[in-house]
């Protein structure tokens, strides 16, 4: 493939996908008119939906590509559970405190790497 | 219930900026950074990273679009799996317009709709019961714009960003996202899209050893449908019986 081709490639993918992302809202706004919340076809897309954004999570965590990668595959999941931890140690969730829990452990972990 | 919270339209405008100008635009921005040092790192140009967060506005979907592109999947496929992911937005979006009042239900929504995220709408929903309806558009719109209009800019931030600071810093940007999902889904309420989280951890790598490219659709579909009988044969309660 060429530089160029795989440039168009980009394009027409990013196209693609907001195309695809757009016509889910409209579909909502058009089915919103007419469909009640509680229907059986809408209990089950919401399961599947979260399903996938739940088997993506745990792919970009498990199985990263590029920088991730080079940590230590213990050490990323001891972090998500330190930084669930965090969140639900309250009954109001904490999601900013444990998005920084987990990103600044992160940090210390590249920084000690850097300087053995 | 539908208390005078508000005294105008204006006034429920800029109470929903001053919402958003807290938790919601921080971890819009915080994600949407990571997401532009994640495109840095596989290799994107910054226009491209940050007009993906500009027009899909969908941090899971752009994720998607961008690991699928590096591992060479098919145009065709990354549509697919995109607008898939993205099915969640049918759902969010039909829980949260039929609360806006009669008026407010014309094709402007067409418009609105594109500002919507899993934030602006977790906000929305637990706000719009303490407000009148005549009032839900405006803050919402003020809730959702700033959200919007913070993410291009942090994309690129991050993308400029993760080229000349330490790679621990990136390292942490990077992991923003996912950490982000995951502690979202600890916030979720019906017993079916848990059940379909839990399930979705374990398939997913499974049926991603097995084959990559369909992974996140039959995961879905698999683990999704599962949850959605459990939850419907045995955890929902039962309806009341009609008695005549």
């Amino acid at each position: 493939m060429t530089a160029d081709m795989q440039g168009w490639g980009v394009w027409l993918a990013l196209s693609a996908a907001c195309v695809g992302t757009y016509i889910c809202r409209a579909a909502g706004v058009k089915l919103s008119g007419h469909i009640h919340q509680d229907s059986e076809v809408f209990r089950w897309l919401s399961a599947v939906t979260y399903a996938m954004v739940a088997a993506l999570t745990v792919r970009m965590i498990l199985m990263p590509l590029g920088l991730l990668a080079t940590v230590p595959l213990w050490l990323r999941v001891l972090i998500c559970a330190l930084s669930i931890a965090v969140m639900v140690s309250r009954p109001q969730r904490r999601l900013v405190p444990a998005l920084l829990t987990g990103t600044l452990l992160m940090l210390a972990y590249g920084v000690c790497r850097a300087n053995p | 219930m539908t208390h005078n919270r508000f005294a105008n339209r204006r006034e429920a405008f800029w109470r929903g900026i001053h919402d958003a100008l807290g938790a919601p635009v921080l971890v819009l921005f915080a994600g949407m950074v990571g997401f532009g040092a994640m495109g840095r790192s596989h290799g994107f140009d910054a226009w491209m990273t940050g007009l993906t967060s500009l027009l899909m506005f969908a941090l899971p979907g752009q994720v998607v679009m961008l690991e699928m592109f590096i591992s060479g999947s098919s145009l065709l496929a990354i549509g697919f799996a995109v607008t898939l992911t993205s099915t969640r937005f049918v759902t969010m979006v039909v829980t949260l317009f039929p609360q806006l009042h009669r008026r407010d239900r014309n094709p402007l929504l067409y418009l609105w709709v594109h500002m919507l995220a899993m934030t602006a709408w977790a906000v929305s929903m637990r706000e719009f019961p303490h407000m009148r309806p005549q009032h839900r558009l405006n803050y919402f719109i003020g809730l959702a714009l700033p959200c919007w209009l913070i993410s291009p800019l942090g994309t690129v931030l991050g993308y400029f960003v993760a080229g000349w600071v330490p790679a621990a810093v990136t390292l942490g940007l990077v992991f923003i996202n996912p950490l982000f999902f995951l502690l979202t889904f600890t916030d979720v309420k019906p017993w079916a899209n848990r059940i379909a989280i839990g399930l979705g951890c374990v398939l997913g790598p499974l049926f991603f050893v097995l084959d990559a490219d369909s992974s996140l659709l039959l995961t879905g579909l698999v683990a999704g449908t599962v949850a959605y009988f459990v939850d419907r044969r045995w955890l929902r309660p039962r309806p009341l019986e009609v008695s005549t």
